[in-house]
């Protein structure tokens, strides 16, 4: 077995990351679509952004802590190499949280801007100089995070997908795993948050909004798991080595029960279930607030997992060649 | 819509005070990271001998900023053969270990306990001669034993013993390798090294050279094995490196070496594949010797060793057809059964029936260098004869040696005199004899314990003062010659000064010598006597070439063959190379090896035999802490088929409990032994607390060890023990 | 006069190594690697059932590959590689987010947790740049490791690796290790 180098911190980051590439993505996507020429995922939208930004700086935030040396970190700014998932990584992650603050900013009532502005001594005039309505940029910085936040989302599996000395992840299939579990995590995160607000309940249609999206990238997420294990097993014994630790290895019960079955499966079962009678029956979406709630959860939890058995499970991947590492 | 607009100069001036900001944390980066390090001007090239272990290899060592930094080979020793071992390059951890003993102490609570009071040097030698003279009142001076191990300041501690007037000298050998020596001194007059870097067969029997590391024998027989394609048999219970390397192993059942080799003379002598002429021109007793080997045949030998008849009729032939390069290695640490030394002698015997003596890949009898000596005042000899009685019960044993179990044995009787006094140098009693129990006794019994060393060994915890010694890179010691092959002449100098309060042993023999009056036996200082030395080297300059480059060796080809010319005399009774040996008659033994088959351990129970790794020296090295990474704890090699039977699983704790004691140590499940033996090394499971990295860690054989010895040679026999292994 | 481009590597005679750890030890004086770390080890493979049995040892370090991985992925250039192949660390840039630990097919580097940067074996390019030998390779009793410059055709690894069978270890990565194995 080979070293962790890469823990919790990581793991916890790539979620975040992940997830707030997903609120980002379902935020604009929500804005952007009309019906009969109105804005009625509005309310989706301005809850996806003032979501979005917060997990990936907490997230940011941990993945400093974790370096060796925190106060470093700026010199990840001080180079670009083409050749490094982290160097592109970073800068990606960096204008995609910038921009999602300032998207953030965008859909912040008159109100809410004042109360904050309230909060700055008034001799920063510089500062007070920013207290303006940009929202009507609002669609330009949805087009212009779209593919930061597709960036965020994907960059994590390249992360991870291109080095060749991990076969559990060295498969150009961990990028989009990555990315639809984020846009699945980001839409089940928003998903949650209007349920749980109770001053302004969630509508039916908002509701069918997420659920449908959920169901559309959680089913691209098992398009890509499904070749992922199949090509894997049909790969060279390093590879198929890799697989084990999921197929009957330490990982196997996580992976089988607690992410696909409990975290993909599970979710994906109930949300079918209550866009059945609207997509096949043409009847009314059931929207029932408790399923929608355990389905997101789920989802949520199913994130987490995904990105905590890959980041574990391939660091023991290696090559074993038929030395064992001993002292 | 407004929008942002900055105002330039405010930026620049923000932007200018952030990168400030952050260069300001640069520079302190760079100062945190600055390594301590001093420039190249500060580096100094020292040479010096290592004393680690016995092997005496020449090291440099480089010192920058008056740190010692690294130890590199010196190419110029051909014994050491231009490399340097793990604990020849953690020797820097020896002299920077936190644990060292940093100035004299006196105990303070009961011994063992482990209170001690840091003292000055006067103080301790005050109250050490005080307690050596008051002894001396009582018992005579002969009621002082002084035990030591070799290293080139020891003879300084000895010669205080002897001045002092005690006959009580004792020293390791009897703990190691006197069987082998006593064997083949009897059989040649002297004991030869092994031309490994030229033989074509070795037969090595239980010497795991590979992990045992004599130079230059290890070296020479990996290149020999693996480039000169020598052929490697080697016989053990255990399936060490050394096994793994040679072409043939075979898991002798132990203590049927002397059936082995016995059966191959058999073989040999029948097959008429010995050296008639070298038979006939240089050894005696041949004709005994064929009729004496008659019974030891080869499917004889086969249900004694366990090894397939047809093996040793092949190996037999193999081993001979090489002539005078085939070798059956003696062995070294050769402390194993109570018929050691007459197999060894059974070994001497094979070797020199196929005429491998004095031949290039043969035995070579070693060839030494002229050095000068410092003479000193001689003091008398000391009137009581030793109380181990080895002139009378191991006659043959070398006397200044002494029998270190015999002596124990008659220590703790009180007979045929008490000792109660009892002064150590650079030796661990308590845990390089057998059966700990009666080490701690025979503690009890002394009114006086005083220990020198360079770290608190277990038997330093147990005395009453402790004088630290200097680590070797800390001090000049006298020069030495290393006889061999290749016999070189080394110089060990001072690499730092004493970083703590330590002496070198010269003085702290003058410190105690000064109190005993004594003082003019000790009146010289180690630049004097190492002056003396260089005076009659063999090299020009010699002073300025040893200092400058710490070895010196002839070069050229070493000379075989310059003990075989018809007029050659032998170092025997009878001039010749004894195969019937006249001698060992006379003392009451046999002339020729006579098989006893060894006693086997009840069918529950194991045989625990001993071994080495490596990178650590006995039991002395284990706390240096870049090597005790290799091995934080000891464990007991068990072979899976009993293992099962016990119920024992690979690292469950295990009792391990012989005749005289019990030890709880970690199970190996392994299937590189055999099934009716155990194995554990030495050098853990420490009493004393400044070992801090094995104290109360793993555990030491020398409390399960029992006591035994050969009765010829009165070398220890370690191999004897029985345990038994149960789930702690 | 062009300065003639030099390629140095190891060729690594594993039959003889006896797994003394010499070189384990002289690497960690030479280069103050802290307890805990290694910057080599010897690979050991222990098979077969009682008596039939064998052991190997394998010494290992990094590969110092055509291709270094680690450096590839090195976000900010710390990892870097000299016109002589050797590979090294520049403790000032590290940030110690570990990402090279992970890319090394070989588990060839360490974090030093006091200094928070990624460490490895640096070929003692110290001794290598005054004309020595690398420490494992000076200290070692069987003389296992061989160390010379690949492009000179006068040195010995030259003629050892167009006279004899030699294998490196995982070349299906594609990093081109430099590390030779004879057979």
């Amino acid at each position: 077995m080979h070293e962790t180098n890469w823990g919790l911190l990581i793991v916890i980051y790539l979620f975040l990351g992940g997830l707030s590439a997903g609120l980002f993505f379902a935020a604009g996507l929500a804005n952007y679509l009309r019906v009969d020429d109105k804005p009625i995922y509005a309310r989706v939208a301005r809850m996806g952004a003032l979501l979005a930004p917060w997990p990936v700086a907490i997230g940011s935030g941990l993945l400093i802590l974790d370096l060796g040396n925190w106060y470093r970190f700026y010199k990840l700014f001080m180079h670009f190499r083409w050749e490094s998932p982290m160097s592109i990584g970073s800068w990606l992650l960096t204008i995609f949280t910038l921009l999602s603050f300032v998207y953030l900013f965008a859909w912040l009532t008159e109100a809410e801007r004042t109360w904050i502005f309230a909060k700055v001594p008034a001799s920063w005039k510089l500062v007070h100089r920013l207290n303006v309505d940009i929202s009507s940029w609002r669609e330009t910085l949805a087009m212009i995070g779209f593919p930061f936040s597709i960036g965020v989302g994907i960059y994590t599996g390249v992360l991870l997908g291109a080095v060749s000395a991990r076969p559990f992840w060295n498969t150009n299939l961990v990028a989009q795993m990555f990315l639809f579990s984020a846009l699945s995590s980001g839409a089940a995160a928003l998903l949650f948050a209007m349920l749980m607000d109770r001053k302004n309940p969630i509508e039916k249609h908002e509701t069918k909004f997420l659920v449908t999206l959920d169901v559309v990238f959680i089913s691209l997420e098992l398009f890509i798991i499904l070749p992922y294990l199949i090509h894997g097993e049909l790969s060279t014994q390093a590879v198929k080595a890799a697989l084990g630790l999921i197929l009957g290895g330490p990982f196997t019960f996580i992976f089988w029960g607690p992410f696909l079955v409990l975290g993909l499966l599970a979710p994906l079962g109930i949300e079918v279930y209550e866009l059945f009678p609207a997509i096949f029956k043409g009847r009314e979406f059931h929207g029932s607030r408790n399923l929608a709630l355990a389905a997101a959860s789920l989802v949520l939890i199913g994130g987490f997992l995904l990105r905590y058995i890959f980041v574990y499970a391939g660091q023991m991947s290696g090559f074993h060649s038929k030395m064992g590492l001993l002292q | 819509m407004g929008t942002i607009r900055m105002d330039r100069r405010l930026f620049l001036k923000t932007a200018g005070a952030t990168a400030g900001a952050v260069a300001a944390t640069q520079v302190g980066c760079l100062k945190y990271f600055k390594k301590g390090r001093s420039s190249a001007a500060d580096s100094r090239e020292i040479p010096t001998t290592c004393e680690l272990c016995p092997n005496k290899c020449s090291a440099i060592a480089v010192v920058e900023g008056g740190l010692i930094h690294k130890l590199n080979p010196n190419p110029e020793n051909p014994k050491s053969r231009d490399m340097l071992c793990a604990r020849g390059n953690a020797a820097i951890k020896q002299v920077y270990d936190p644990d060292r003993i940093k100035q004299p102490m006196i105990r303070v609570g009961a011994r063992g306990e482990g209170k001690w009071k840091p003292v000055s040097w006067d103080e301790a030698f005050d109250f050490a001669a005080k307690k050596l003279s008051e002894t001396k009142d009582k018992y005579g001076p002969q009621g002082t034993l002084w035990s030591s191990t070799e290293g080139f300041q020891e003879k300084f501690f000895v010669n205080l013993g002897q001045a002092f007037g005690s006959p009580n000298i004792v020293r390791h050998p009897t703990l190691c390798l006197a069987s082998v020596n006593l064997a083949y001194g009897t059989t040649f007059g002297t004991v030869p090294s092994f031309d490994l870097l030229n033989s074509k067969y070795v037969i090595m029997a239980g010497a795991n050279r590979f992990e045992s590391i004599i130079t230059p024998d290890t070296m020479d027989l990996i290149g020999s094995v693996m480039e000169r394609k020598a052929k490697l048999v080697y016989l053990d219970p255990r399936f060490t490196v050394t096994a793994a390397k040679a072409d043939e192993w075979y898991p002798i059942k132990p203590g049927t070496d002397m059936a082995f080799i016995l059966a191959m003379i058999n073989v040999i002598i029948a097959e008429n594949r010995y050296s008639k002429d070298f038979v006939s021109a240089y050894t005696l007793g041949f004709e005994q010797l064929a009729e004496h080997v008659k019974p030891y045949t080869p499917e004889w030998a086969e249900k004694e060793t366990e090894i397939p008849a047809r093996d040793i009729v092949r190996i037999a032939r193999e081993f001979a057809d090489a002539g005078a390069r085939a070798l059956y290695y003696s062995g070294r640490r050769s402390s194993w059964y109570q018929n050691d030394f007459q197999m060894r002698r059974a070994q001497a015997i094979l070797n020199a029936i196929v005429g491998n003596w004095d031949q290039m890949g043969g035995m070579v009898p070693n060839s030494t260098l002229p050095k000068g000596e410092f003479l000193f005042m001689p003091w008398d000899e000391p009137k009581a004869p030793r109380v181990d009685e080895v002139k009378t019960e191991f006659p043959l044993a070398a006397a200044s040696d002494g029998v270190y179990l015999k002596l124990r044995e008659n220590v703790l009787a009180n007979k045929p005199y008490p000792i109660k006094a009892w002064m150590v140098y650079k030796q661990d009693p308590m845990n390089a004899l057998p059966d700990q129990s009666k080490t701690l006794k025979m503690i009890e019994q002394m009114d006086f314990i005083g220990v020198i060393d360079v770290q608190m060994s277990d038997m330093a915890w147990y005395a009453d003062v402790v004088f630290p010694e200097s680590a070797y890179l800390e001090r000049t010691d006298p020069v030495e010659v290393m006889p061999g092959i290749w016999p070189a002449v080394v110089y060990r100098q001072q690499v730092v000064k004493p970083i703590h309060d330590t002496k070198p042993n010269l003085e702290i023999s003058q410190g105690l010598a000064k109190r005993l009056g004594l003082s003019d036996y000790f009146d010289y200082t180690i630049d004097q006597w190492v002056e003396a030395e260089f005076k009659d080297l063999p090299i020009p300059m010699a002073a300025e070439h040893m200092k400058k480059h710490g070895v010196w060796a002839a070069s050229g080809q070493p000379k075989y063959g310059a003990t075989l010319t018809p007029d050659h005399r032998f170092v025997t009774k009878s001039g010749k190379i004894e195969i019937y040996s006249d001698r060992l008659k006379d003392a009451g033994y046999d002339p020729l090896p006579v098989y006893t088959p060894p006693v086997q351990p009840p069918s529950d129970r194991f045989r625990l035999i001993l071994g080495r790794v490596g990178y650590f020296t006995h039991a002395n090295q284990s706390n240096n802490v870049w090597l005790h990474e290799f091995m934080p704890e000891n464990d007991l090699w068990i072979n899976p088929v009993p293992a099962g039977r016990l119920g024992i699983k690979n690292g469950d704790y295990v009792n391990v409990a012989s005749s005289v004691g019990t030890v709880k140590i970690k199970a190996r499940v392994t299937e590189e032994i055999r099934p009716d033996c155990v194995f554990m090394l030495h050098g853990f499971g420490k009493k004393s607390k400044m070992q801090s990295l094995v104290y109360n860690v793993g555990a030491s054989d020398a409390v399960i060890l029992e006591t035994a010895w050969d009765k010829v040679s009165g070398n220890a026999a370690f191999h004897e023990t029985f345990v038994k292994v149960s789930n702690a | 006069m062009a300065m003639k481009k030099k390629r140095y590597a190891l060729v690594i005679d594993s039959r003889k190594c006896i797994n003394c750890k010499a070189c384990v030890v002289a690497c960690k004086a030479e280069n103050e690697v802290p307890v805990g770390n290694f910057r080599n080890r010897i690979n050991e493979e222990r098979k077969g059932e009682f008596p039939k049995l064998s052991i190997n040892f394998e010494p290992e370090q990094c590969h110092h590959c055509e291709e270094p991985s680690c450096v590839r992925v090195c976000p900010t250039g710390a990892s870097w590689q000299r016109k002589d192949g050797i590979v090294l660390v520049n403790y000032d840039e590290c940030i110690g987010c570990r990402y090279c630990m992970i890319a090394c097919p070989y588990d060839a580097r360490y974090f030093n947790e006091e200094q928070g940067v990624v460490d490895k074996c640096t070929l003692c390019s110290h001794r290598v740049d005054r004309g020595d030998v690398p420490a494992c390779v000076e200290t070692c009793p069987s003389k296992v490791r061989i160390f010379g410059d690949l492009e000179d055709p006068k040195s010995r690894i030259h003629e050892l690796l167009s006279t004899r069978r030699y294998k490196v270890k995982e070349p299906q990565t594609g990093n081109g290790p430099q590390l030779y194995y004879l057979l």
